[in-house]
């Protein structure tokens, strides 16, 4: 049974993290881990101090556990960006925070670092608004290049063609024929995936809350540090992780928000695509970095994700996810692990690491944190 | 929101939409209202008060005229239409305070009931007396903020005078309506009245389901401590006796969710709380309504066209 700990400032809970009913959660991982997580309160997505959380947090686990595989995130900056109005030196100035606090983790732990980021980010433009659609058009509120489309009428395609900011509109077999999807795979992937153009991004009627004022860019590609490797795919950057493994205590860092315009460490540049589809930061850029092979079908874009929120109600703390990912490499790796980060409510899920601290922010207000035990025999 | 001039009172913005979105009615939140059911959740900009820990200060404290370019522009006949595309069984009005949007909103409900949709909505019924018979007229159940008694609270915290407007309407509206009350609760400001709020609330009838809220830091408040749960619960205990179904949420993992047979304290309704708009049904234990212990009348409003009843939510 993995084990969630929740702590809501407190106030900390053990909870099947599969069934959501509190768990008689005991032993010294668990005890070691609700430790970690009384001394580390989540500061909040858009306190300057967030990326600084990530570190310490990481830190006291190493500490504590002594892991050989760390996957961590820092995310502060590209909340900030996306939401608040700043200068480009300001932005700037919060990407050189977020690689400070990687590089303190860093050098206080030793290990070895690959460091990519998740692409660069553009001045939102505007949005297109397809809410008046005869079918349905969905995407998540995070999602901005990408939105499904259901049911359209001849008019609604009409319309959606003549869009001056819709680069294309692609059909569902061509998406799947993409990535070598299944016949069911097919069922969960829209009638068609429209793609905004750089700078905007779609408007649906299930989308919600705070206008951004930056967007994630075009990235086709993405930086990638990994010293002495040439990665040249993010399904590549797996293979590296493992073969760094054999020699050294290694972290993976992602940096949120940052691309190969920003990102001030040496890099290369990295395939962040299939073809005409790229990735946009979240869960599947993330499962496709630690899976090493596309992961476009988890979860994918514009699926009619509200029908199956409520199919089941296992892994109620896990947000859209309905079973934890296979494949992932913290979940093959046999030493030890942990991930960290304060990017989402999905690090327990995408890195399979035995012990995953992360943020319990929901639309950015800060809840307290989440800890999810996957493996408590390794101590 | 509005302005005046000669013709009269007119609404600045109709028909212009800050949230439309699909959600479960526990999240609202609703507990006794068709548990489990799916409702188109919408909002305007703009409210009445001026809460020093608004929750979503971004949509109603900032200017509605500098918002309008990001809101959704939807006619109430494409508002019903999505509600049944997305298969809700009701339309709740839950972002901001409905009596700044009421013409939008009576045309709202014109269509809604000749689509079968009822209309809920959450408010702080700080109304006048017609105002309120106006929001019956709109709405079938309610989920009223009863923030605090205290002249003194409301002045520093809400920016009100006085709470008598709103303990009138809630009278008035339990009367006639489903209605639920929510209290977010601050240690050291309004904490020691919750034994007068739960006088109050069963004064008017024990059988409302009263949520008390922690107070979530947010706005103004940002940097305030969170509330301790154990206090605020603790503090709670004397409310229970009074009141079968108080709740207490608002928090990841609350314990206090679930609902319990007034009779025998069997579970009728159980649910999860990921707190902050995250809750949701997980089972119904009791069919048609009774408890499966004792068959004690576990009061519930089923959403539904028609007939008109206080347990019955009708468009």
């Amino acid at each position: 049974m993995s084990v969630a700990i929740v702590d809501g400032r407190g106030w900390q809970n053990a909870f099947d993290l599969k069934t959501g009913e509190k768990a008689e959660a005991a032993g010294p991982v668990v005890e070691m881990v609700r430790g970690v997580l009384q001394r580390h309160a989540y500061p909040g997505d858009m306190d300057p101090q967030s990326n600084r959380w990530v570190s310490d947090t990481a830190l006291d686990l190493m500490d504590h556990y002594h892991p050989r595989f760390v996957f961590l995130t820092y995310a502060a900056q590209y909340y900030a960006g996306r939401y608040t109005v700043m200068t480009k030196e300001a932005r700037g100035g919060m990407i050189a925070d977020a690689f400070r606090e990687a590089e303190r983790f860093v050098q206080r732990s030793g290990v070895a670092a690959i460091v990519v980021g998740t692409g660069d980010m553009t001045q939102f433009l505007g949005a297109i608004d397809v809410t008046g659609l005869d079918g349905l058009a969905i995407c998540t509120h995070w999602s901005t290049r990408y939105a499904g489309l259901h049911e359209p009428s001849p008019a609604d395609m009409q319309f959606l063609r003549e869009h001056p900011h819709i680069e294309k509109i692609i059909p569902r077999n061509e998406v799947v024929g993409l990535f070598g999807g299944t016949a069911k795979q097919a069922l969960r992937t829209p009638e068609h995936l429209m793609l905004a153009r750089k700078g905007y991004a779609f408007k649906t009627i299930t989308d919600t809350k705070k206008t951004p004022v930056m967007i994630p860019s075009i990235n086709f590609s993405v930086p990638l540090y990994a010293p002495g490797r040439a990665v040249s795919d993010i399904t590549g950057i797996r293979q590296a992780v493992e073969e760094e493994l054999l020699r050294n205590n290694v972290a993976l860092i992602v940096m949120e928000g940052v691309g190969r315009e920003d990102f001030p460490w040496p890099h290369t540049p990295c395939a962040n695509s299939a073809k005409w589809y790229y990735y946009e930061p979240g869960s599947a850029q993330y499962l496709t970095i630690t899976s090493g092979e596309h992961r476009f079908f988890d979860y994918p874009a514009g699926y009619k994700y509200y029908e199956e929120l409520h199919e089941t109600n296992d892994y109620p703390f896990s947000g859209y996810f309905k079973s934890v990912p296979s494949g992932t490499l913290g979940g093959a790796f046999p030493g030890k692990s942990i991930a960290v980060g304060n990017r989402s409510m999905f690090m327990h899920m995408v890195a399979g690491a035995d012990i995953a601290v992360e943020c319990f922010a929901r639309n950015l207000y800060n809840q307290g944190t989440m800890a999810v035990i996957h493996r408590d025999d390794k101590l | 929101m509005y302005t005046s001039n000669e013709q009269g009172i007119r609404e600045r913005f109709p028909e212009r939409w800050s949230s439309c979105a699909s959600s479960v009615i526990e999240s609202i939140p609703f507990y006794h209202v068709d548990p489990g059911s799916r409702c188109l959740a919408i909002g305007t900009t703009g409210c009445n008060f001026r809460c020093r820990y608004c929750s979503n200060a971004y949509f109603a404290k900032e200017d509605p005229e500098a918002q309008q370019d990001r809101l959704y522009s939807l006619t109430p006949g494409k508002l019903v239409a999505t509600a049944k595309k997305l298969n809700c069984r009701s339309l709740v009005f839950s972002i901001n305070e409905p009596t700044v949007s009421i013409p939008s909103l009576l045309d709202v409900a014109r269509e809604a009931k000749a689509a079968g949709l009822p209309l809920g909505c959450l408010t702080n019924a700080y109304t006048t007396e017609e105002g309120t018979e106006i929001l019956a007229a709109i709405f079938s159940f309610f989920n009223i903020s009863l923030k605090g008694l205290s002249d003194e609270f409301n002045r520093t915290y809400i920016g009100i005078g006085s709470v008598q407007p709103v303990l009138r309407n809630i009278r008035r509206l339990a009367q006639i309506r489903h209605v639920e009350v929510a209290t977010p609760v601050i240690i050291g400001a309004n904490d020691h009245e919750i034994e007068d709020m739960a006088d109050f609330i069963a004064s008017v009838d024990p059988e409302i389901p009263w949520h008390v809220f922690r107070l979530l830091p947010e706005d103004e408040m940002i940097h305030a401590e969170y509330p301790s749960i154990q206090a605020i619960n603790a503090a709670l205990e004397s409310a229970r006796k009074k009141l079968p179904y108080v709740y207490f949420h608002n928090f990841v993992g609350s314990d206090w969710v679930n609902t319990l047979c007034p009779a025998c304290g069997a579970v009728a309704i159980e649910r999860f709380s990921l707190g902050c708009g995250g809750d949701k049904l997980n089972r119904l234990f009791c069919k048609d309504d009774l408890c499966s212990g004792c068959g004690r009348k576990i009061g519930i409003a089923r959403l539904q066209s028609s007939p008109v009843g206080k347990g019955e939510a009708q468009s």
